[in-house]
């Protein structure tokens, strides 16, 4: 068998082509296809440039030659083939490398300003450029995690979370560049490792933070506001037999939390309660959840990344498994506007940049870190961002195609 | 049949003096005539006669004087013999058919009496004495009626002792006094025994005696050798190819003979061309005979005479039944995380009871703390001296760790966990009061201050000698040291932090102390020495229970969870798993190592033990504890963790693990930790 009957299809109308069948040598590969579409691009319209394309077929990616992947899925070559094309996602460029003083052990970015936490007890604020900004000092112990909280026009509200056991509030000014802590978090009983703000930030005056965690207490909690410098929490989570890795808001009712004690649990905000849980086999890391596609994504101890549907009733069922790291996946960060991808750092040295149709293969390896991997996050502005115990954060920018955004 | 023949070859009458009962007697011996006998009344009844008791009852005599001749011999004469007279002995007229046979038999009232002499060919009617004499002889009886065999017997002589003696003669005194030759026959008899010279006599064997009768018999013998017999490899008989003269289909074409020639001699499917001759006396000799006759020679020299019988042993079958290691997931597996920082091996690491931190001790002279899930250095604390051993404190509720370099024994707060637990601790450690009595102690108990105290320092035990190691008890007040030391019974002490109290518990010193443990759940100390392991009972202050390790020499102990059984690593690469409740031996031995052990660790929750040797690797076992005690633990090695680089010959030195999670973490000459999952 060498000729496969193929038909080609597309979401994007720039680049559609006539829907007839095509007979095409079973032993391509996506640069021969993607040739192929072109020729036939060319055909159609005179000024058509070098596009690469990647080809999907029943919603998995080509990495093979046709016939093997074929035979891999098991799909019928009788039949005339379905594949679709998209817009290769080109590679992320290295844009900014930030040093620190020490490890970087988490960032958030927003559309302005990037905010990182760091081994040396302090957070900084960096413009997107790569200029350091500000330096929030304050805590008397390693920085864990760091939050944006609000931004209302040139004052911003942020969180930085400590092994100290304490959160920090703090309030920052960007035209003066004037920084002021507002509040001091109490309550853990550990080290504070993770936080999370709610997404309704911006509506609820007294915003909540959902805090989290103490690598020895099973609890987690949230604040309120209050009118004094400490506050403490407004509701405690208590069900973890073990340190909470990694919190985060599903929506403004629920909480999600991931544990060393194998499980996932998804938590009603009001009352406090557990709604459901998710079991694994293995030390949860890090998770993230993507509104777009409705599924978690967590970065366990034993070198995979694993989706899982928080909405399922049977809880503990993984519905995919994304493997290709050597070590422990320490952070996990879906696309802010892609529903398939997302990014995974590992232990390994190396971010991986993945789309669920393919979790054989990721669609980039980033290997610019010369040491572990601790912290990745994406911003809308096209930016990806990976920090690392090599004292460096990285940032890479990627041009999202105009179909997929949004799809 | 109903003859029987009494045979005899004396002629008739030369015994006729004799009495008629005497002589009657004689008829059971066999001695008389050729008689034969026929009875015609019952097949069971046999009759005897004599010509004697003939020639009485008959007057006239006609005994026949042939002798022992067959009488079919006379069967063409008209007589049967010859009288005494030597007249001939006529055979009478005899008419009698079957008919008439069986008429008499029927009519005849004296046929069972009647029998047939053959020698004078005439029925002769036995009397009623005869009758009798047979009935008598037949039941084993005299023939004489008369004959008692019973009768009283007469000695010779009376047995009543009478007044007058035989002789008068005097008893002589040897017949009073004991023998002299048999007193000296009895006192060699009784030295022979004495001396082992004599030997009673061996019972007799009762059991039968057995034989096996084909024991000696060679298999390889002919009865053998037939059944084993392979035939020796047949030659192909010629078919037609072979023949001078074939048919012309099996003569080969021109382009078949170029085949055939082309082809190899091992390819060829005849080994020879067939060739046509005229008649047999045109072919010529054949030029590979002798080449042909070696092959075969070759084949039978080299072929297979003999049935080898093999036992096919699977050799699966020889491995024990056990679980396979997936099945007994989870274990560490592979290596997650290298601890870095230390330039100087590693000699010892111990986790916090939150599985948080991990505190090491080197030979650069520092202690370390590293933060588990990132193996980020948390801390790095200077002491004074190479840091034999560190020991976190297992109490959750404490922050302590203790720390053993030279003689020394530090107690760090790490500050590292809870504050409150932090500030706690060091709350405890201040609140002692010294009590009114000061007694004199083995060690000197001194409280940081100023910088040191700063710096985590908190208690310092100075000893008098070098401290190997010390270990926690598991409530976290009590903490024991060993300072190895042959001459002396100073060798363990257990200290108690709360009061700052030091006890020697060993009045006696039985050997160099290698290490010490705790009972995690009683009152037991387990102090092992070179050798031996001694389970000590501190309540009542007695030796429990001293457990033989069969190793040369013990290096590191690790007392299981549950407390009743307890793991022995030793210098000769063996790690011994004793079941306390089971004996005083090991329960298994594992020779998983190629060299000597280092460390060895439980797991607190999960059923796993760890060893690290100086081969680098750490190896994971799988050991199951059942309640139920009458299954015995179960020990699967699962895997070989390989990861740390062979220095100066010392590999692994120290494993532990993670107190919640199925990790393992060992330390290395190679300054490094590692971390396995």
């Amino acid at each position: 068998m060498s000729q496969l009957q193929t038909r080609f299809f597309t979401d994007n109308k720039k680049y559609s082509v006539d829907d007839v069948p095509f007979s095409i040598p079973a032993a391509s590969e996506v640069q021969e296809l993607s040739n192929v579409i072109n020729k036939l691009l060319e055909a159609k319209n005179g000024s058509h440039s070098q596009i690469e394309f990647d080809f999907l077929v029943r919603g998995q990616f080509l990495r093979t030659s046709l016939s093997n992947h074929m035979e891999a899925e098991g799909i019928s070559t009788e039949d005339v083939v379905e594949i679709e094309y998209v817009e290769r996602f080109t590679a992320p460029q290295p844009e900014e490398c930030m040093m620190h003083d020490d490890w970087i052990s988490s960032v958030e970015a927003d559309s302005e300003w990037i905010l990182t936490g760091s081994y040396d007890k302090t957070a900084r604020i960096w413009s997107l450029e790569g200029k350091a900004v500000m330096t929030v000092a304050g805590h008397t112990d390693v920085v864990k995690d760091v939050a944006w909280v609000r931004r209302d026009g040139l004052t911003s509200l942020l969180l930085t979370a400590s092994l100290d056991q304490t959160i920090l509030l703090w309030e920052w000014n960007s035209e003066r560049n004037k920084l002021k802590a507002r509040h001091c978090c109490r309550g853990h009983a550990g080290s504070v490792d993770t936080i999370a703000t709610d997404p309704t930030r911006t509506k609820v005056t007294g915003e909540e933070e959902e805090v989290e965690e103490p690598p020895s207490r099973p609890r987690k909690k949230q604040k309120t506001e209050q009118l004094g410098l400490t506050r403490t929490p407004l509701m405690t989570l208590s069900g973890h037999n073990e340190a909470v890795s990694s919190v985060l808001w599903l929506d403004s009712e629920e909480i999600c939390s991931a544990s060393w004690d194998h499980t996932i649990r998804l938590w009603d905000a009001e009352t406090g309660s557990v709604k459901t849980t998710l079991t694994g086999s293995k030390v949860f890391n890090h998770i993230s959840y993507s509104p777009l596609c409705r599924r978690l994504a967590s970065g366990s101890t034993d070198r995979h990344v694993r989706l899982w549907d928080p909405r399922s009733k049977d809880g503990s069922l993984v519905l995919l498994s994304l493997t290709s790291h050597s070590g422990w996946v320490t952070a996990v960060k879906w696309a802010p506007s892609h529903e398939h991808q997302l990014v995974s750092g590992s232990l390994d040295n190396l971010v991986k940049l993945w789309d669920t149709r393919s979790c054989k293969t990721p669609l980039y390896d980033v290997s610019a870190h010369e040491d572990k991997v601790l912290c990745v996050d994406w911003t809308d502005s096209r930016l990806m961002l990976s920090g690392g115990a090599d004292n460096k954060l990285y940032t890479y920018r990627y041009t999202a195609c105009e179909t997929d955004a949004g799809a | 049949m109903g003859t029987v023949c009494v045979g005899g070859v004396y002629p008739a009458g030369c015994e006729k003096k004799r009495d008629t009962a005497a002589h009657s007697l004689l008829i059971g011996s066999g001695r008389g005539v050729f008689i034969e006998i026929t009875h015609r009344c019952s097949p069971t009844l046999k009759w005897l006669t004599t010509s004697e008791s003939f020639q009485l009852s008959r007057v006239c005599d006609i005994r026949n004087t042939v002798g022992n001749v067959p009488m079919e011999w006379y069967q063409d004469y008209p007589h049967i013999g010859y009288n005494l007279d030597g007249k001939k002995i006529f055979k009478p007229i005899r008419n009698k058919d079957e008919l008439d046979e069986f008429l008499d038999k029927m009519e005849n009232p004296d046929y069972w009496r009647t029998v047939h002499d053959k020698t004078t060919a005439s029925d002769i009617r036995l009397t009623d004495e005869q009758v009798d004499l047979v009935h008598r002889l037949q039941k084993g009886q005299f023939g004489d009626v008369n004959f008692n065999e019973y009768e009283p017997s007469v000695d010779f002589f009376t047995n009543e002792v009478m007044i007058h003696p035989v002789t008068n003669r005097p008893q002589d005194k040897r017949s009073f006094i004991p023998s002299l030759i048999e007193k000296e026959k009895v006192s060699k008899l009784v030295h022979a025994i004495k001396m082992g010279w004599i030997k009673p006599r061996k019972p007799k064997e009762t059991t039968p005696q057995y034989y096996d009768l084909w024991a000696k018999e060679d298999p390889n013998a002919i009865l053998g050798r037939h059944k084993m017999h392979v035939p020796a490899p047949k030659m192909r008989l010629p078919g037609h190819e072979e023949s001078y003269n074939p048919p012309p289909e099996y003569l080969l074409t021109e382009e078949e003979r170029l085949v055939w020639e082309q082809q190899d001699a091992e390819d060829r499917k005849l080994p020879f061309l067939p060739q046509k001759h005229s008649c047999l006396r045109a072919v010529p000799a054949f030029s590979r005979f002798i080449h042909e006759r070696f092959e075969r020679c070759l084949d039978l020299y080299l072929c297979p005479r003999q049935r080898k019988m093999r036992v096919n042993v699977n050799p699966e079958d020889l491995i024990p039944k056990l679980p396979k290691p997936k099945d007994l997931q989870p274990f560490p597996t592979t290596m997650s995380l290298v601890y870095r920082g230390h330039t100087s091996l590693v000699r010892s690491i111990s986790a916090s009871p939150t599985g948080q931190w991990l505190v090491s001790g080197s030979d650069d002279f520092t202690v370390r703390f590293w933060e588990v899930n990132t193996g980020r250095c948390m801390k790095t604390l200077e002491v004074g001296g190479a840091v034999k051993s560190v020991a976190w404190n297992p109490n959750p509720a404490v922050c302590l760790v203790a720390v053993c370099f030279e003689r020394t024994v530090l107690l760090l707060n790490p500050s590292l966990g809870d504050r409150l637990v932090v500030s706690s601790t060091d709350q405890l450690i201040t609140a002692y009061e010294p009590p009114e009595e000061d007694k004199e102690q083995a060690v000197t108990w001194a409280l940081s201050e100023g910088l040191e105290h700063n710096m985590g320092h908190r208690l310092t035990l100075t000893h008098p000698k070098a401290v190997k190691q010390v270990v926690w008890h598991g409530k976290g007040d009590y903490l024991s040291s060993v300072m190895p030391d042959n001459s002396s019974n100073l060798q363990v002490l257990i200290h108690q932090v709360s009061k700052r109290r030091t006890q020697n518990p060993f009045r006696k010193n039985k050997g160099l102390v290698q290490c010490v443990s705790f009972h995690p759940l009683r009152p037991y100390f387990f102090v092992a020495t070179q050798r031996y392991v001694r389970v000590y009972n501190l309540i009542k202050q007695e030796l429990t229970k001293k457990l033989m390790t069969n190793c040369k020499w013990i290096s590191s102990m690790a007392i299981h969870p549950g407390g009743d059984n307890l793991i022995c690593g030793s210098y000769d690469c063996r790690l011994a798993w004793f079941d306390l409740d089971l004996s005083t031996k090991p329960y298994k031995m594992l020779r998983h190592h190629k060299k000597a052990l280092r460390g060895v660790a439980y797991h607190r929750n999960y059923p796993l033990f760890a060893s690290g040797a100086d081969d680098g690797s750490v190896i994971v076992c799988h050991g199951m504890v059942y309640n139920d005690l009458l299954q015995n633990p179960l020990i699967v090695p699962v895997k070989v963790l390989k990861g740390h680089q062979i220095t100066h010959d010392l590999g692994v030195l120290d494993v532990t693990f993670h107190p919640t999670q199925p990790w393992v973490f060992s330390s290395g000459a190679d300054t490094t930790i590692r971390l396995f999952t």
